[in-house]
């Protein structure tokens, strides 16, 4: 209990997917300009990465690992497919974010419309191949570690994305030097977050 | 066949005017995270810019046998396969190099200046004009990179190269090297100060309501 | 012809499919010797680095034979086992198994002045994933005389400069391990390090090395990880005084 507890604070607040790694950047900038796009697609990232990191841990464990087969068939014990983690786990992702578009369409078209122009996007959202790939490196004992991993780290993200939306919105009133303007401004605003949550580093649970 | 200036141009503009970085905003995911020393900054230049272009190349000459409906996940699938065999090529013959990046290569899958241009022009496009586009795009990825790496590598350990530059004597004269540089968030500084520096000189970058 | 038909698209994705998979099973597969040779290669690189022999890619093979002399397998009670080729001990999932059915190797180096010493890999957890090494010690089996680490993703220089000498590893030599205290059954964090890495101690102090600046976690998993490893070995070091 006390590991995943940890695995859930690390990952949202000391790994955090932003501030941290810089991962899903493109979209981050895309969308961070009002707190209410921004929340829409932090709930989608955290959602799609809730579904597809316990799915590719499975993957990974009876699949791609060194001697991973071995559960069919003993022979196949020396067999490593660990070269096509990156191919499977993207697939599994554009696939599973595909067939989340359409049950959601099907089951509660309300969410559709909130969520729906964000999924399409969020397949090449480089903060859930990054969290696969981080979850394959870091070695995760069980599903439920992977889990709670994928739910942190999306809501990780889901923060970041939010906060600093919500400062954006504030800047529209102050006076930025020209050339700073946007991206720019933007940039360096996640930079001195970024410090922020650094402070959270040497916190051990 | 000679190069048309318009060709040119193609390698040309996204040097500066039209950088993926700065101008463009793609592909800054995997970009800043490997920008603490040159050699990795390099070296992941380099990887992008080959499967940018074989990926560019590829996708425009299949460009009118894709099927519409399913081009996302074709363009995923030929991008992934490029990364899986660079980062194999890698790890087979500079495995030290392949170490530093770990998982960032993979991520060179998701980064938006492979999306980004595939969709945006090699669909469009024949093979050679994608090819020059995506050497230029590459190129100008990697400019960003190398000038962010060279800033952080040298202020912050007082490298270039792995090479120690910053001599004896100005430590003992109490310089100290700034290790903010190296931690992550300098590096979004560092790309904003880079645009703030470009736009400032070529004004009609600038955005209107930020 | 119509390019989003269904016959079209499932025509399509089988040869892409095929083609994909066949390009890269034959990258992966021609590539994987050499692949597997820079693993060993380094492995050996490293091993003779730990008691300060330099070697380069063509070179690590011949040294490594002349100057490792003995390899053993150990168990929990220092006795060694013969069953198990300690150069392909995984020693990931060694540590994955309790401490009575772990088997760790150990080598013996003789260096060119005729000194032998023990050297003695360790594993564990940085601040990304994981981190590996080897410590020699001299014959006392108490004093260092050199140490590697390396590791698989931790941050460019801060916890990565574990790896690097000239930061980190030069500062091991010569410092002692304390192993009267270690207890097989408590987690290293809850007891005292074999050899503290703290930032701010290591000078002077016979017992403790400096921690990288920025790098808190993965120094601490440093210390950690000897704790560990050098603790499973206490029994073996016993018997061969």
């Amino acid at each position: 209990m006390e590991e995943l507890i940890s695995i859930f604070v690390r990952s949202i607040f000391v790994d955090n997917m932003i501030f941290a790694y810089f991962l899903g950047m493109c979209s981050f900038l895309a969308v961070s300009k009002t707190v209410e796009t921004s929340t829409g697609l932090g709930i989608s990232v955290t959602f799609v990465l809730a579904i597809t990191i316990p799915v590719n841990y499975l993957l990974e464990k009876y699949l791609l690992k060194e001697g991973a087969l071995a559960w069919l068939d003993p022979s196949f014990a020396e067999l490593d497919l660990s070269f096509l983690s990156f191919i499977m786990f993207i697939a599994v992702i554009a696939s599973i974010v595909q067939l989340l578009e359409m049950v959601i369409e099907k089951i509660s078209p309300a969410l559709y419309a909130a969520l729906g122009i964000f999924l399409p996007l969020i397949a090449v959202n480089c903060a859930i191949l990054g969290a696969a790939l981080f979850m394959q490196e870091r070695e995760y004992s069980n599903i439920v570690e992977a889990s709670v991993f994928g739910i942190g780290s999306g809501l990780g993200w889901f923060l970041a994305v939010v906060s600093i939306a919500a400062i954006r919105e504030k800047m529209r009133y102050s006076d930025i030097p020209a050339p700073l303007r946007g991206l720019g401004i933007t940039f360096i605003l996640t930079g001195l977050m970024g410090m922020a949550f650094m402070s959270f580093m040497g916190f051990d649970i | 066949m000679a190069l048309t200036s318009k060709d040119l141009k193609l390698v040309t503009n996204p040097l500066n005017m039209e950088n993926p970085i700065t101008v463009q905003v793609l592909g800054i995911c995997s970009a800043l995270a490997i920008t603490v020393q040159m050699k990795s900054a390099v070296v992941m230049a380099l990887s992008v810019t080959v499967v940018l272009i074989f990926s560019n190349l590829i996708t425009s000459l299949l460009r009118n046998t894709i099927p519409n409906r399913i081009r996302i996940i074709v363009q995923l699938t030929i991008v992934a396969a490029l990364v899986i065999i660079v980062d194999q090529i890698l790890k087979a013959y500079v495995y030290d190099v392949s170490k530093q990046l770990s998982v960032f290569v993979g991520l060179i899958i998701t980064n938006c200046i492979l999306m980004g241009r595939l969709e945006a022009f090699a669909m469009g496009n024949k093979p050679l004009p994608s090819v020059l586009d995506a050497i230029g795009n590459g190129a100008g990825y990697g400019v960003i990179l190398i000038i962010v790496a060279f800033l952080r590598e040298l202020l912050g350990s007082g490298k270039i190269w792995g090479y120690q530059v910053v001599p004896d004597a100005f430590y003992e004269m109490g310089y100290v090297n700034n290790g903010l540089m190296i931690l992550p968030p300098m590096a979004l500084i560092t790309v904003g100060t880079i645009i703030w520096v470009q736009r400032s000189r070529y004004k009609q970058l600038i955005e209107q309501n930020g | 012809m119509d390019t989003n038909s269904n016959s079209y698209i499932y025509i399509f994705s089988s040869v892409m499919v095929i083609i994909v998979a066949a390009a890269l099973s034959l990258a992966a597969t021609g590539l994987k010797e050499r692949q597997d040779k820079n693993v060993e290669i380094e492995k050996k690189q490293n091993l003779l680095s730990c008691v300060l022999i330099e070697s380069t890619v063509e070179d690590a093979e011949a040294k490594f034979d002349q100057h490792i002399v003995e390899k053993y397998t150990i168990d929990h009670q220092g006795k060694v086992v013969d069953a198990v080729d300690p150069f392909t001990i995984d020693m990931k999932a060694e540590l994955a198994k309790s401490i009575e059915e772990r088997h760790m190797p150990v080598f013996i180096a003789k260096l060119d002045d005729g000194s032998t010493k023990t050297i003695i890999p360790v594993r564990g957890t940085g601040l990304w994933g994981p981190i590996w090494g080897y410590v020699s010690l001299n014959d006392d089996n108490k004093t260092i005389y050199g140490a590697v680490f390396d590791h698989k993703s931790e941050t460019p220089g801060l916890g990565a400069e574990i790896s690097s000498y000239d930061q980190f590893q030069k500062q091991f030599e010569g410092k002692t391990i304390e192993l009267g205290s270690y207890d097989p059954a408590k987690e290293a964090k809850q007891q005292a390090p074999v050899l503290a890495v703290t930032k701010g101690m290591g000078e002077g102090n016979p017992n403790a090395v400096d921690g990288i600046s920025g790098g808190t976690i993965t120094s601490k998993g440093v210390q950690y990880m000897l704790t560990d490893c050098l603790g499973f070995f206490s029994p073996y070091f016993n018997q061969t005084h």
